[in-house]
């Protein structure tokens, strides 16, 4: 397994430049985090309104838009992960939860997809950065906010576990 | 199926945004940001804080050499002032006087030195410390004092003169006592005076002490004599004259004793001291350039500040540190959240 390093590019000048060379890294991102695409996709558009309010804040000495967008992807999708627990806890009660498993990506094996569905959210989030948008680790650990060496243990342990899955079925 | 072959899929099969999200997201990335954040906004948490530290230091180092250089007018004042008051009344028993060093107050000490008490005996001393220009003038004050010791009918017990890069004279004067306020007024004329003592002892009561003493000595002997007169045996005779002999011993030690007094109180002792600019060693302290006395001020100031400072840190230290705890405990609370909502879902 190689993972390519990133190309150092040219910091973008608009939001609308970071849009449009990552818009597809960031749904990228928060399909395989959530698991539905519809639900990606209202987190993508979310997380590029809170950036244009943040847009002012950005500094490109100290990380890539990519990365800076991502971070903010990420705590979207917590808010929205904690609003959707606390939903799912109060309609437990009544019904039992619907679960409904959309694909990540089009081309993707039934086996792949399966194990991927299998993987809890922490797992599929660092494969998605360091797998799928080949982000390095440094990059990788600054979304996260975790070490690079938690990093690499996720990485291992999310593939380990993704290989186990598909081989299984 | 390897892991090389599943990173290969992943990758080949990477999501793409569908045009209706490209739209809807370039729509929304194209729109004018909400408004330009404040300056407040901009230096907020640790840029402001970052701002904050060096700000500080420059006003405390500012508000330091201000005061340094507020507070070095005049240079301070060592020693216990002689107000002109009291230096008039002197001349009861054991006063002692010293005399302001600082140039302004020269001329007032120099027209208040305090003489003898007319009519009592005492014993007079005065110590001199002055400053001259140079060596030139060194010699010239040294020979002025020695001209008006003698010009007042004293005499110099000692005289220590040295010049070099530096020039010092320490010499010792004795006048009459009658003179003594006068001699020291004109040695102090001499140069800038740097201290000056007068000390004063009152030794009438010992003369009048000794004069009683001697008076019942001789009365004793003149008792003596006459018993020795009425005496009819030896052996009585030789006792009494025994007791004369002692008095009379006696009363020539009180004799020696009050003459020893009574010139005590007719001289007056003046220690002079002269130095050269150069010769720094017995200057007062805090005398020195405007510069010096600023600096002096603003390090003090600079020290003050640093105390309150510490004084503010230890005061604060258990807060920041509970804050510093509580904010620890809540990040690793949200990260353990985080990680239970990713687990779980």
């Amino acid at each position: 397994m190689t993972l390519e390093q990133p190309i150092a590019v040219r910091p973008p000048r608009s939001l609308a430049e970071a849009a449009e060379a990552h818009l597809d890294d960031v749904l990228g991102y928060l399909l395989y985090l959530t698991r539905d695409r519809e639900t990606a996709e209202d987190l993508t558009s979310a997380t590029f309104e809170k950036a244009l309010r943040l847009w002012s804040r950005f500094d490109a000495t100290r990380g890539s838009a990519r990365t800076w967008l991502l971070g903010i992807a990420r705590t979207t999708a917590l808010d929205w992960f904690r609003a959707e627990s606390r939903r799912r806890r109060r309609e437990e009660a009544a019904a039992p939860p619907e679960r409904v498993d959309e694909a990540f990506g089009e081309g993707l094996s039934p086996a792949l997809e399966a194990g991927l569905a299998s993987l809890s959210a922490g797992e599929r989030e660092v494969l998605a950065l360091r797998v799928v948008l080949e982000l390095d680790g440094d990059a990788t650990a600054r979304v996260l906010g975790i070490s690079s060496t938690a990093v690499s243990t996720r990485l291992s342990r999310a593939l380990k576990r993704l290989e186990e899955r598909v081989n299984e079925g | 199926m390897t892991v090389n072959e599943i990173v290969d899929e992943l990758r080949a099969a990477r999501p793409q945004a569908s045009d209706a999200l490209r739209l809807e997201v370039m729509t929304i990335a194209a729109r004018p940001q909400p408004r330009t954040p404040t300056l407040r906004e901009r230096l907020a948490g640790r840029r402001r804080l970052a701002l904050l530290v060096p700000a500080g230091a420059a006003l405390a180092l500012t508000a330091a050499v201000a005061i340094g250089i507020s507070r070095s007018g005049s240079p301070a004042t060592v020693g216990t002032a002689a107000p002109e008051s009291a230096a008039r009344s002197a001349g009861t028993t054991g006063e002692s006087l010293a005399a302001p060093p600082t140039a302004a107050d020269a001329a007032t000490a120099q027209k208040a030195a305090p003489g003898p008490v007319a009519g009592r005996a005492q014993r007079y001393g005065a110590a001199l410390s002055l400053q001259v220009d140079d060596t030139d003038a060194l010699s010239e004050a040294t020979q002025e004092a020695l001209a008006i010791a003698r010009d007042l009918g004293g005499y110099v017990v000692s005289v220590h003169y040295a010049t070099g890069d530096e020039g010092t004279a320490s010499m010792t004067l004795r006048v009459p006592s009658a003179s003594a306020a006068d001699a020291v007024t004109r040695l102090s004329a001499l140069g800038t005076i740097l201290a000056q003592n007068v000390q004063i002892d009152d030794l009438q009561e010992s003369l009048d002490g000794l004069d009683r003493r001697q008076q019942q000595v001789r009365a004793r002997i003149a008792a003596l004599t006459a018993a020795i007169g009425r005496a009819d045996d030896d052996a009585e005779r030789a006792r009494l004259e025994e007791q004369r002999a002692q008095a009379r011993a006696e009363l020539r030690e009180l004799r020696a004793s009050r003459a020893a007094t009574a010139a005590e109180a007719r001289t007056a002792t003046v220690q002079l001291d002269l130095r050269t600019k150069e010769s720094e060693g017995g200057a007062v302290p805090g005398s020195g350039s405007r510069l010096d006395r600023a600096l002096d001020k603003a390090l003090a100031v600079l020290a003050w500040e640093g105390v309150v400072l510490l004084a503010v840190a230890l005061a604060a230290a258990p807060f920041v540190l509970v804050a510093a705890a509580a904010w620890a405990t809540r990040r690793m609370r949200r990260r353990r959240e985080e990680d239970r909502l990713l687990a779980a879902s």
